[in-house]
């Protein structure tokens, strides 16, 4: 049965760098939270299982299908609910910043491996080489991973559009500095803005959650995520999580899946009649 | 009896009413077998007693507090870590004492996760307005490994000194004149000088000496780790922003704050008492296994003086290792602060010493003894202040 309309549990995780126990421990209960809740989809941080760039993504990655998104698998199964995870991926001695979307069965529906890799991540993570969507009774999901969302990483999510997807989601660790505090807009347009695009110009729904917590360990030491997850429509911000630095929050955002009309190149032709400026060169 | 023979006793000894024994620096019994700490809570009763005329003392603090605030958004600040005291604190300031606190913790990179939804959740349920001072972890880390290194019981410095310029650094850029902190010397105690000593230039000493990075300058909204002399001459009586433990002004008894708190709030046990902060763990273990320190020897004795315990359940319970040294928890703790089991093993090893092997303010603070001693009983300086540095071992 397709639904017409999306309820994601965006869970803003504590995630703990090193930590895999604590913190799948802690994506098991938000799973099951978002299923008391009703979500049909749960979305989870980056990296949840190790955080992002923490040293020990180097030797402590494991395979998917694999230990921890085993975890994830079982628990979305129990649940009945569908859970988008970011987790790091060991393959073939190489380590990936990857996510996977797992169906309500607990089957892995759907993998994806980060391509826009900052520069102080490549130490960690090798570059995804594929794209890709999936349907589902939601209509039609892509993922993507935080900073491919970056103005600069933009053409990502054009991909994921022009692929057909309604909605995107995508698992993210929002880094700002040790020394921001909760009276101050952390990020301003930084995220709204590449996110407000995507969703304008595609009528499509971007979901990102970002993870909770101090960076202790790696290059971004110094630095600190703070929730404040954010789902944005054609119409604007759909949902937004609160700034918090040390407690995980299940903030649901509920929506009608947006019906996208275009296909191929007829996108293309949509984009022009919008006034989308499209690559020139000089 | 001879010298020799009392000594032997007193080896032996412990107060004729709580449990502090000779194993706790300062306890200095006197003819009737009555502990220095057991001395100290009676002239803390005196000073701050539960009477018709201590709840008028209280209702004037609040009353100063409202009054310095009122032009202000907040007219306190009050300092919490998710754990029982503070979180009842923040909830008695707001609901009983209708006062207008901005709640501030601080982030040190340990933090308790059940501690931290307490937080979240007393806060959402108070509409209090939070402020989380994180500190730059790289600076944090560098302090906790430095003070591994000197070898001393009172790692726990670093943090303690970061919550109090956090609350200082907050209370002076929202222009607040008043702190009111959790604690209670009835249900808490005082820490033996030897086991805990603050002092900023301690700090510096030992970070200059086995530290490896730059700390950050001082600024007065953004203290970092400083709170040497200049910082708290500024704070206290430049600005004068005071530190108030309203609780001693009240009947504080643990099991009833906690219903209250659990009730209200949500609040969730953490499993230990200063467990809102998982490094308590490793320092736990660490002062037991490297300094014969059992930190739950001062605190169930202030129990037992309240009776809040007997002292039969305090022997009892001392009886067994803590349940805060949960070993899962100190790898995380080693593994955290980028360590291997080597170089802490090694720590470990080192000769243990004391704040008296480094260079600190104590022999300025003891030739102000009478400043501090005037200072602290107008709340420029905590309330407790001249008796931990002066009758604390």
């Amino acid at each position: 049965m397709v639904k017409d309309v999306l309820k994601v549990g965006m869970g803003q995780l504590l995630v703990e760098g090193g930590e895999p126990e604590r913190n799948l421990e802690r994506a098991c209960q938000m799973i099951g939270q978002g299923a008391r809740e009703q979500c049909d989809i749960v979305l989870l941080p980056e990296c949840l299982d190790l955080a992002w760039t923490h040293p020990s993504s180097k030797n402590e990655a494991a395979p998917i299908p694999g230990p921890f998104s085993d975890i994830i698998c079982a628990k979305a199964k129990e649940a009945g609910v569908y859970v988008c995870a970011g987790l790091t991926e060991k393959h073939q001695g190489r380590v990936y910043n990857s996510a996977i979307l797992v169906g309500k069965t607990g089957q892995i529906v759907l993998k994806y491996r980060k391509i826009n890799v900052l520069a102080v991540g490549q130490e960690f993570y090798a570059i995804g080489s594929s794209l890709a969507v999936t349907e589902t009774p939601f209509g039609v999901l892509g993922i993507n991973i935080c900073s491919d969302n970056y103005m600069d990483g933009l053409p990502i999510g054009h991909t994921l559009a022009r692929m057909g997807a309604q909605i995107i989601l995508s698992p993210s660790s929002w880094t700002v500095d040790y020394s921001v505090v909760e009276s101050e807009d952390p990020y301003g347009e930084k995220w709204l803005k590449p996110y407000k695009i995507l969703a304008e110009l595609y009528n499509l729904v971007i979901v990102g959650t970002t993870s909770v917590g101090v960076i202790v360990g790696g290059p971004y030491e110094g630095k600190k995520m703070i929730g404040c997850s954010l789902a944005v429509g054609q119409r604007g911000i759909i949902a937004r999580g609160k700034y918090n630095e040390f407690a995980g929050e299940l903030i649901t955002a509920e929506f009608p899946v947006p019906q996208r009309r275009e296909k191929g190149a007829a996108i293309g032709e949509m984009l022009k009649r919008k006034g989308h400026q499209f690559d020139q060169i000089k | 009896m001879t010298e020799k023979n009392l000594q032997k006793t007193n080896n032996e000894q412990m107060c004729t009413r709580c449990i502090v024994d000779t194993t706790v620096p300062g306890h200095n019994f006197d003819e009737n077998g009555l502990c220095a700490y057991c001395r100290l809570h009676d002239k803390l009763e005196q000073r701050y007693p539960l009477n018709e005329w201590g709840e008028r003392e209280l209702q004037k603090l609040v009353r100063s507090i409202k009054q310095k605030g009122k032009h202000n958004k907040f007219d306190c600040v009050v300092g919490i870590s998710g754990g029982r005291d503070s979180i009842y604190t923040l909830y008695m300031t707001k609901k009983i004492w209708g006062l207008r606190p901005v709640a501030v913790h601080f982030n040190d990179g340990f933090g308790n996760p059940v501690a931290g939804e307490n937080m979240k959740r007393a806060t959402d349920i108070l509409g209090i307005e939070l402020r989380t001072i994180t500190s730059d972890w790289r600076e944090s880390k560098d302090l906790r490994i430095a003070y591994l290194k000197a070898s001393t019981p009172d790692f726990g410095t670093p943090t303690d000194i970061g919550i109090a310029t956090a609350l200082y650094g907050t209370a002076h850029k929202e222009n607040v004149k008043n702190i009111v902190i959790g604690q209670s010397f009835r249900t808490e105690g005082i820490a033996p000088l030897e086991w805990n000593y603050l002092d900023g230039k301690y700090l510096k000493t030992v970070h200059d000496q086995f530290g490896t990075i730059k700390l950050r300058k001082w600024t007065a909204d953004d203290p970092g780790f400083n709170l040497s002399l200049w910082p708290m001459i500024y704070y206290a009586f430049i600005k004068r922003i005071r530190t108030i433990p309203l609780l001693y002004y009240h009947n504080y008894i643990r099991s009833e704050a906690e219903t209250i708190i659990k009730k209200e709030v949500g609040w969730v046990y953490t499993g230990a008492h200063y467990y809102d902060d998982l490094y308590q763990s490793l320092m736990t273990y660490i002062m037991r296994v490297k300094f014969n320190i059992d930190r739950r020897k001062y605190n169930y004795a202030s129990l037992v003086r309240c009776g809040q315990m007997t002292k039969e359940e305090a022997l009892e319970n001392l009886k067994n290792v803590y349940v805060i040294e949960d070993p899962k928890v100190m790898d995380l703790c080693v593994k955290r602060l980028g360590l291997t089991k080597e170089q802490f093993e090694s720590y470990l090893a080192l000769p243990p010493k004391t704040f008296r092997d480094y260079k600190t303010t104590y022999s300025l603070l003891k030739k102000l003894r009478w400043f501090v001693k005037i200072s602290s009983k107008m709340n420029l300086l905590p309330s407790t202040a001249y008796d931990k540095y002066f009758e604390c071992g």
